[in-house]
C-alpha cells in the first residue's frame, strides 16, 4: 500500500510540471519531421524507393532509440531536478525508507518513459501512414509488426527513462545528468564497438533493432535482457548512491 | 576546547492534554557530525519537551539545519542518534502524520503550483485531499494556490511550506525558520498557531534569527555556537540567570571570572554582567582574591545580549575539568564547562 500511494506522488510530481508535455511536443516534431521525410523526400535516383517494401517501412518507422535516448534525457532530467529543486526533500520525509522512494522514483519514471515510447512510435506510425497517402506507396507494414514496434518502442522508452534517472541520481546536476545521459547512450556505444569489435550487436542500437523487428543478431530475449542491464546499471548505482548521502 | 553550556531544566508548565494522545519529546543524544575535518556538530545533547515551544537559536553555521536534518534522517550522524517520542525517524510507521517539517522556503518546483506540490506530498502519504483545501485555508493561500510556485514571494513560499508541514496535522512540528519573509500578520499568525500546537500537547522544535519573537514565542531555548551546546532551559528563567556585581577592583575581578570559565561584560549602570558562573562562587572566588564587592545580585538580560554572551562563550581555553560544590544545588561543572542541574533542583541558575 504505501509503494502503491509513493508511486501515485511520484507519478504525480512528473505530471505537474511541463516537462512531460516539452517531451510530448518533441515526439510531434520528430514525427511531422518524419513524414515531411516520407511526403517530400527521395532517394538519389528521385524515386522514393526508401518506403517501397514492407521491410522498409518498417525500418523507417523503428523508432525505439530515439524513444531510448529521449526517455533518458527525460529521466536525467526528472531525477536530477528533485535534487536541485530540492523536492526529494518532502519524498525522503514521507517515506525515510530510501530504498522505498527511489524504487517508486524509478517505477514512476519507468511508466512515464515507456507511455512516451508508446506515444512517439504511435505518432510516428500515424504521420507516416498519412505521409504514404501522398506517394504511390500504401502503408505495407503488418499488424503484427507494428504491435512489435509500438512494443519495442514502450520498452525503450521505460528503459531509457530507468538509466536516465539512475544517472541523474548519481550526478545531481541537471546539466552533468543529460550530458552524461548522452554520453552513454549516444557517444559511448560506437567508443566501445571500436575497441572490442564483438560488442557491436550488444550495444542500444543494435538491440533495439532486433526488438523493433528489423534486425536479428541476436534473439529478442537476449535483446530484452541486455538492453535492460544498460539501465540497471545506472539504477543500481543511483540507488546505492542515494541510500549514502545526506540531502543538502 | 572549552564551552560553556548551561542547562536548566524545570517541570512542563502545561499539563499533558486530556486524553491519550501520545506525546513525542525530542531527544537529541551525542549528536556528532563532521564534514571532512570540520566538525558542525559536536557531541550535542538535549530534549525538546512535548507541550512546550522551543526554539533553536545559534549564529550562521552553529549546525542549528544539521542537527534538524539527522534528526529527521536525512542527513546521518557520525556519532550519537536523535529520536523523536524514542523513534528514530526512518523508524517510525507514519512520519507524515506524526512530524510536520518545513526546512527550506524554496524546495519547490517552481513550474508546479502550491496546490500540485500539496497533491504530490497527499499522494505519497496517503493523506485525504481535502487536507489540500483546509491547510491552504489555514495559512492563507488559497487565492494563489493554482499559481506556479516559481511566482511565489519568499512569504508565499513560507505558508506554503508550512501548509506542507500541516498537512498531515502531526503532533510534532520541526521548522527551520519559518518566519522568514512572513509579514507581520503572517508572524502573528505563525506564533498563534505554534502556541496553539504546544498547549494542545504537541512539540514545537522551531529554528529562528528574529530574537524579538523568540520573546514573544518561546518557552524552552536551545542554543548551540560552533556546533556546540551554550545554553538550554526555559527562557523566562535563562533571562534572569545572570549576576550583577559592582567593585571597586573590576579588571581584577573579571581576570578571576573569566578564568573560572565565566562571560563578563560591563553593565550599564558600571557594574559587571557575570553568566556561566553561579552567584556563590562568584562571592567565595573574589573573597579568596582579596576583592571587595559592593553589590553581588540576580541580573535579569535582553534575549538579544544573552545571545550575544552565549555564542561569544565558546572560546577556546585549556582549563581542566572542575567540580563546583559551592553552589550546593547539585551543580556540576565539568572540564567542558558544562553546567546541569538535575531536574530534581528546578532553580535558576547564574550563568
Amino acid at each position: 500500500m504505501t509503494r502503491l500511494r509513493l508511486l501515485r506522488g511520484e507519478i504525480r510530481k512528473l505530471t505537474t510540471t511541463k516537462l512531460p508535455w516539452g517531451f510530448l511536443g518533441v515526439l510531434i516534431a520528430i514525427a511531422g519531421l518524419n513524414a515531411s521525410i516520407v511526403a517530400f523526400g527521395t532517394d538519389t535516383d528521385g524515386s522514393k524507393a526508401f518506403v517501397a517494401t514492407a521491410g522498409d517501412q518498417q525500418s523507417l518507422l523503428a523508432f525505439a532509440f530515439n524513444a531510448l535516448l529521449g526517455t533518458a534525457l527525460f529521466g536525467a532530467i526528472a531525477a536530477a531536478r528533485e535534487y536541485g529543486h530540492g523536492t526529494v526533500v518532502p519524498t525522503f520525509l514521507t517515506s525515510p525508507n530510501r530504498t522505498r522512494a527511489v524504487l517508486a522514483q524509478l517505477a514512476a519514471v519507468l511508466l512515464a518513459g515507456a507511455a512516451l515510447g508508446l506515444i512517439g512510435q504511435t505518432l510516428m506510425i500515424a504521420a507516416v501512414a498519412v505521409a504514404l497517402q501522398t506517394t504511390q506507396y500504401a502503408f505495407l507494414v503488418s499488424a503484427g509488426h507494428v504491435i512489435q514496434l509500438l512494443a519495442a518502442s514502450a520498452v525503450a522508452g521505460a528503459i531509457g527513462a530507468v538509466l536516465g534517472a539512475g544517472l541523474g541520481m548519481v550526478i545531481r546536476n541537471t546539466g552533468g545528468a543529460v550530458t552524461t545521459a548522452v554520453l552513454v547512450v549516444f557517444l559511448a556505444p560506437p567508443l566501445v564497438v571500436q575497441l572490442v569489435s564483438a560488442a557491436a550487436s550488444w550495444i542500444p542500437t543494435a538491440l533495439l533493432a532486433v526488438l523493433s523487428g528489423v534486425s536479428s543478431d541476436v534473439s529478442i530475449w537476449a535483446a530484452l535482457l541486455a538492453v535492460a542491464a544498460w539501465a540497471l546499471v545506472p539504477a543500481a548505482a543511483g540507488l546505492v548512491a542515494v541510500q549514502r548521502r545526506d540531502v543538502a | 576546547m572549552r564551552t560553556q553550556s548551561i542547562t536548566v531544566s524545570e517541570p512542563l508548565r502545561r499539563a499533558a492534554p486530556e486524553g491519550n494522545q501520545t506525546m513525542y519529546p525530542l531527544q537529541i543524544e551525542h549528536l556528532t557530525k563532521r564534514y571532512g575535518h570540520d566538525v558542525v556538530v559536536d557531541d550535542l545533547t538535549f530534549t525538546v519537551p512535548p507541550g512546550r515551544v522551543t526554539c533553536f537559536l545559534g549564529p550562521n553555521g552553529a549546525g542549528k539545519s544539521t542537527t534538524m536534518k539527522i534528526l529527521l534522517d536525512l542527513a546521518r550522524a557520525d556519532h550519537g542518534h536523535a529520536t523523536i517520542g524514542g523513534t528514530r525517524y526512518r523508524e517510525m510507521a507514519d512520519p507524515a502524520r506524526t512530524v510536520g517539517v518545513a526546512l527550506e522556503p524554496n524546495a519547490f518546483h517552481p513550474g508546479r503550483s502550491g496546490r500540485n506540490h500539496l497533491r504530490v506530498l497527499t499522494d505519497g502519504a496517503g493523506i485525504a485531499p481535502a487536507r489540500i483545501d483546509q491547510t491552504l485555508e489555514m495559512v492563507g493561500l488559497t487565492h494563489a494556490a493554482d499559481r506556479h510556485v516559481g511566482g511565489y514571494s519568499l512569504g508565499m513560499r513560507q505558508r506554503l511550506g508550512l501548509a506542507a508541514a500541516l498537512l498531515g496535522d502531526p503532533p510534532v512540528l520541526v521548522l527551520d525558520e519559518p518566519g522568514n519573509g512572513l509579514d507581520p500578520q503572517g508572524i502573528r499568525w505563525l506564533r498563534d498557531l505554534l502556541r496553539e500546537r504546544a498547549a494542545a500537547g504537541g512539540t514545537v522544535f522551531v529554528s529562528t534569527h528574529l530574537l524579538s519573537e523568540v520573546e514573544h514565542l518561546a518557552d524552552e531555548v536551545v542554543v548551540l555556537s560552533h556546533g556546540q551546546l551554550v545554553a538550554t532551559g526555559a527562557l523566562a528563567t535563562l533571562q534572569h540567570a545572570g549576576t550583577s556585581v559592582r567593585t571597586s577592583d573590576p579588571e581584577r575581578l573579571t581576570q578571576l571570572l573569566t578564568s573560572a570559565g565565566a562571560t563578563v561584560r560591563a553593565g550599564t549602570d558600571g557594574d559587571l554582567v557575570v553568566r556561566g558562573v553561579g552567584i556563590v562562587e562568584i562571592g567565595d572566588r573574589a573573597c579568596s582574591a582579596g576583592i571587595a564587592l559592593h553589590e553581588l545580585s540576580p541580573q535579569a538580560g535582553s534575549l538579544e545580549e544573552l545571545f550575544l554572551d552565549w555564542t561569544a562563550a565558546t572560546t577556546p581555553t585549556t582549563d581542566v575539568p572542575t567540580t563546583d560544590d559551592t553552589a550546593g544545588n547539585g551543580t556540576t561543572i565539568t572540564g567542558a564547562g558544562t553546567v546541569d542541574v538535575a531536574d530534581a533542583e528546578r532553580q535558576a541558575l547564574p550563568l
